[in-house]
């Protein structure tokens, strides 16, 4: 099967300094890829190439066997979600939920059905109208998926996007993005440096590490590599035992 | 104690306005009377006679800090932007602070010899430029602040989602940056409207703003119709601060 994208080498350095050295790897459609980095290591980086928000120095990204090399972010179909929600303060929850079906230029009643399908999604139907500060940071946090979610986007990027929460509404957050994930059939490329957290979400792992990426065939194959942390961390674990 | 304090702070503010006033309704006031020994409003008529010109140089100034304002905020919008952006960011913020260092009149002093060659001098298009040199640096300055990591995420979320730069800039960075703008435009509105020696050196006594006939009525030791012309000063900065406090304040966004 055509893989939906595909990175082929792609090198970028700031100065001196090179973040990404010859990245290459393939996504499948429907494809959910956990990717594994510490600070620095530069997934930001690769997330913000693949959406459009950095030019790369050297390399290919074609999505749908289309390179996307100079197309602007708003015409690729590849939405970048940050760690913060970063809704648009000046919007209520439906008006935020509604910003890229506006853009879209959708008619009114499509974009109120949908808006209330996805609110009903997300759990947040009693909420519609209130503004961003007045939500908690796991309500944002679902407001900013829904957001991206309701444009149906072809790839969705996800630079630690539950790293903010606190542990119970990480769980809560983890189990509405796999539901949602699963009903959308959505592609999409998840960062995160906590190993049970890429473990539990990601249909297949990669690990980013000093600007050089590694995809792993199976989970299997990722506990094996001694240097992936997960043997550190089963060890961690069974002491207890 | 406390409302003592309320009531002094009070009195700073309202008594200076309410002298004012006074004096602009004040006839013949000896020395050492505490009040003019007669108010009436026969210096307000002032304002309806031809020869004193005083209500077309309250609309010439007002129209000159308007299209300073204006022209400035727009600028230093996408200036401060460039800036906020730029790895020298903290330089070029210290080079916005030297027309303050050196002072608007030494600036101007040094600028005229280039105005009396452009042939802007004693003009009004020269008055806008002088102001707009003094206007520009400090709205980049009052700017500079609202271009930070969040504004930029915020801008590149919104570029993912679908919008083109101009949908990006009319949909999200208008409106959240509503009151930033409308605080630099009030400001450098501010800044054009009191500034004095500037317009008089560049305006070389043709071109008359408020501020600089207020000025020439306290040379002429017209006491009366300085406060009348200080009252028309006054104007437009309440109404700047009943707008502000009625739709910035209210209405502030939280990021």
């Amino acid at each position: 099967m055509e893989p939906l994208l595909h990175i082929d080498n792609i090198t970028k350095s700031f100065g001196s300094e090179t973040v990404l050295h010859n990245v290459s790897f393939t996504l499948q459609e429907h494809e959910v890829l956990s990717v594994l980095g510490k600070s620095g290591s530069g997934k930001t980086t690769l997330l913000k190439i693949l959406a459009g928000l950095e030019k790369e120095d050297d390399g290919t990204i074609s999505l749908s066997r289309k390179r996307m090399n100079d197309t602007p972010p708003n015409k690729r179909n590849i939405v970048y979600l940050y760690q913060e929600p970063l809704l648009f303060p000046h919007l209520n929850v439906s008006e935020n939920i509604a910003f890229g079906l506006k853009i879209r230029k959708q008619s009114a009643g499509e974009i109120k059905t949908k808006v209330e399908n996805m609110l009903l999604e997300i759990g947040l139907e009693n909420h519609a109208e209130k503004m961003p500060h007045q939500l908690s940071g796991g309500q944002r946090q679902r407001v900013s998926f829904a957001r991206a979610l309701i444009i149906e986007p072809k790839v969705l990027l996800l630079d630690e996007p539950f790293g903010a929460l606190d542990a119970e509404t990480r769980v809560q957050m983890q189990e509405l993005f796999k539901k949602l994930s699963k009903k959308m059939k959505l592609t999409s490329i998840f960062i995160t440096h906590d190993l049970k957290e890429a473990l539990t979400m990601g249909d297949h792992i990669g690990k980013i590490e000093l600007g050089h990426f590694k995809r792993y065939e199976s989970k299997q194959d990722f506990y094996d590599d001694a240097d992936s942390g997960a043997q550190q961390e089963a060890a961690f674990w069974k002491q207890f035992m | 104690m406390k409302k003592a304090l309320q009531i002094l702070f009070i009195l700073s503010i309202f008594f200076p306005i309410a002298f004012l006033l006074v004096l602009s309704l004040g006839r013949n006031w000896p020395y050492p009377e505490l009040l003019p020994q007669s108010l009436s409003l026969e210096n307000w008529e002032f304002l309806q006679k031809s020869d004193s010109k005083l209500l077309q140089t309250f609309f010439l100034s007002l129209g000159i800090s308007i299209l300073v304002a204006t022209v400035t905020t727009a600028l230093a919008f996408i200036t401060s932007k460039h800036i906020a952006l730029s790895k020298y960011r903290n330089k070029l913020m210290l080079l916005a602070y030297i027309p303050y260092v050196l002072s608007p009149v030494i600036l101007a002093a040094t600028l005229h010899f280039f105005f009396i060659y452009a042939g802007i001098s004693g003009n009004v298009s020269g008055v806008l430029l002088a102001q707009f040199f003094i206007a520009y640096p400090f709205g980049v300055i009052i700017l500079n602040n609202f271009w930070n990591h969040k504004t930029k995420a915020i801008e590149e979320l919104s570029r993912t989602l679908g919008s083109s730069n101009w949908q990006t800039f009319k949909n999200v960075l208008l409106p959240i940056s509503k009151n930033a703008l409308l605080l630099c435009f009030f400001q450098t509105f501010l800044v054009s409207w009191f500034e004095f020696g500037l317009t008089n050196l560049i305006g070389v006594g043709s071109v008359q703003t408020l501020t600089v006939r207020v000025f020439s009525f306290v040379n002429e030791a017209n006491i009366f119709y300085a406060a009348l012309a200080s009252c028309l000063l006054i104007l437009p900065p309440m109404i700047l601060i009943w707008i502000n406090k009625r739709y910035i304040f209210a209405t502030e966004t939280v990021i």
